[in-house]
């Protein structure tokens, strides 16, 4: 890509046009504010949320965070025993697909019963969607381990243990990366959702309050905000995966 | 034979202590896969034995079973029952091979994720030694394989051949005195391969370490080995021995001289019967497809 193209398609640069975009379009087609209202009033609405905007950010971040660490250890642990005991996963993964099956609106209901109106009920929310899609990475990632390099590990004396440690774990790690991004969305989507069964804090209740009322400017802050914590964290899990685990899975 | 044998019997006990055993020692092994009528026999009735300290070079045509019978060596395969693996003069039951010999595959099968210097610990790291002292060790080999300045790098900036000298530095840092070595420049150029050849006679020379090293390409078997066996095909066995006496240490001349050219001329034809009943066998196998 050249040099031109690269600044053209880095994320500043994208939200950047995308907000002149938005400056241009509505007075130039003259939208009503009720289906984009302009820039500056979303502006001035964040402003004039800012402390309960700030607060539900940070709430809804530690749920989807809990909830998506949570989900990921547990997924990463169900996948890996169904890597290694055929028997688990013959017996637990068409149960798992089953439940996924189960859109997570209808399972949320009974989750509020259980924990109540607490964050607990969301985490559990953002865990269960989390560990679905890490848990099948896990296993897809560890059953695709080179039988060659295992082989050779074999020959020089490893353990079970020592082959799954210096060779079955690194190289699933960019597989479960892929697991883990998905999850890290679908822990979000989840918090949000876990937060409209009702709470008094959070994104998800902004948003929801927003929409009883109307307040069709404030829904695009919260659109903005929903959106930029998603990114934050997709970032962050992006980082890592480049720092750490930049090789391919093959 | 049996006044014969009791003399002999003597004669053996007697010189018993001063006698070495072979380092390897394969007697009557077979593999076969399946059961009937649907039996393939990968390797049958192969008897060899190697001493301490010797290079021995086995050619076949592709498709003998060579892979198969390496990987039973190394331990990875148990060989059928009716057959054994002696290490040292020991019998070695099934499993018992792993972590006895340092095997390296046809392919470098580095890890990516590993900087050269830590794929050449691997071994003494499954061994149970410190990274750190593993490190130290590998580090002093550096030099002499080639690979000096490239300790930091991923195996993905190396070029073929100085990944294949990664792979056999793991190699030969799993201190085994018996090292199996499958094809290890096969996917080499010429010119490149020819180097390694030569290299891999002067560290070895220098470690003697026993060697068993499997190649489709006659002047390299010749050129490295003591002894050159040649398999047959499918289900292989091994069906001539050659002693290369060619005198070492060997340089590139070795190739153009009239010995080197006479024993390759007699292995040719041998190697070249087997690798066309395989052609032959592949060939039938395709018209029996076309007839059905």
């Amino acid at each position: 890509m050249t040099m031109r193209g690269r600044i053209l398609t880095s994320p500043p640069v994208t939200v950047l046009l995308v907000a002149l975009a938005w400056l241009a379009v509505v007075p130039l087609f003259n939208i009503e504010p009720r289906y984009l209202p302009p820039l500056g009033d979303v502006y001035a609405e964040a402003v004039k949320l800012w402390p309960d905007l700030l607060a539900g950010f940070w709430r809804t971040f530690l749920e989807t965070f809990i909830g998506f660490i949570a989900g990921a250890l547990i997924g990463i642990g169900f996948g890996t025993a169904f890597a290694y005991v055929r028997l688990l996963e013959r017996a637990f993964f068409p149960i798992f697909v089953a439940l996924q099956s189960v859109p997570v609106i209808a399972f949320g209901a009974i989750v509020v019963i259980w924990f109540g109106n607490t964050i607990l009920a969301k985490v559990v929310i953002a865990l269960y969607l989390a560990f679905f899609p890490v848990a099948v990475n896990t296993l897809r990632g560890l059953s695709g381990v080179n039988p060659g390099r295992a082989a050779l590990l074999s020959s020089f004396g490893a353990s079970n243990w020592q082959s799954f440690l210096m060779l079955a774990l690194p190289s699933a790690a960019p597989v479960i990366m892929t697991g883990l991004k998905l999850g890290i969305s679908l822990s979000l989507a989840g918090a949000i959702v876990g937060e409209w069964f009702g709470d008094t804090v959070g994104l998800g209740v902004l948003l929801l309050q927003a929409l009883y009322f109307e307040q069709v400017t404030r829904v695009w802050v919260l659109i903005i905000a929903c959106g930029l914590l998603g990114a934050l964290l997709y970032g962050a899990l992006s980082l890592i995966e480049r720092r750490y685990v930049w090789w391919q899975f093959d | 034979m049996s006044s014969e044998g009791i003399q002999n019997g003597g004669m053996a006990a007697r010189s018993k202590a001063s006698v070495i055993p072979p380092h390897l020692q394969l007697v009557n092994v077979w593999k076969r896969f399946g059961s009937e009528p649907n039996r393939t026999v990968a390797v049958s009735n192969v008897d060899l034995s190697i001493a301490p300290g010797e290079f021995v070079t086995l050619i076949g045509p592709s498709g003998c079973g060579k892979s198969t019978l390496f990987n039973m060596i190394a331990g990875l395969l148990p060989p059928d029952s009716d057959g054994s693996i002696l290490l040292s003069g020991q019998p070695q039951p099934d499993g018992a091979l792993l972590g006895k010999i340092a095997f390296m595959p046809q392919k470098d099968l580095l890890f990516p994720w590993r900087t050269v210097l830590d794929n050449a610990t691997l071994a003494l790291e499954v061994e149970g030694m410190s990274r750190r002292k593993a490190r130290a060790k590998a580090e002093s080999l550096f030099p002499e394989f080639g690979l000096m300045g490239f300790e930091r790098h991923y195996p993905h900036e190396l070029s073929g051949g100085m990944r294949q000298r990664v792979a056999l530095m793991r190699t030969f840092l799993f201190e085994r005195d018996l090292i199996l070595l499958d094809e290890p420049f096969g996917a080499l150029d010429a010119l490149t391969r020819a180097m390694m050849q030569r290299w891999l006679l002067d560290i070895w020379e220098r470690h003697k370490r026993t060697v068993l090293f499997i190649t489709h390409d006659i002047d390299e078997a010749i050129f490295l080995g003591d002894k050159v066996m040649v398999m047959t095909a499918r289900p292989g066995t091994i069906k001539q021995t050659e002693t290369i006496a060619l005198p070492r240490p060997r340089d590139a001349s070795v190739i153009t001289s009239p010995d080197f050219m006479e024993i390759k001329r007699r292995l040719l034809a041998s190697v070249e019967e087997e690798s066309m009943k395989t052609f032959a066998l592949s060939r039938d196998a395709a018209d029996r497809k076309t007839m059905s």
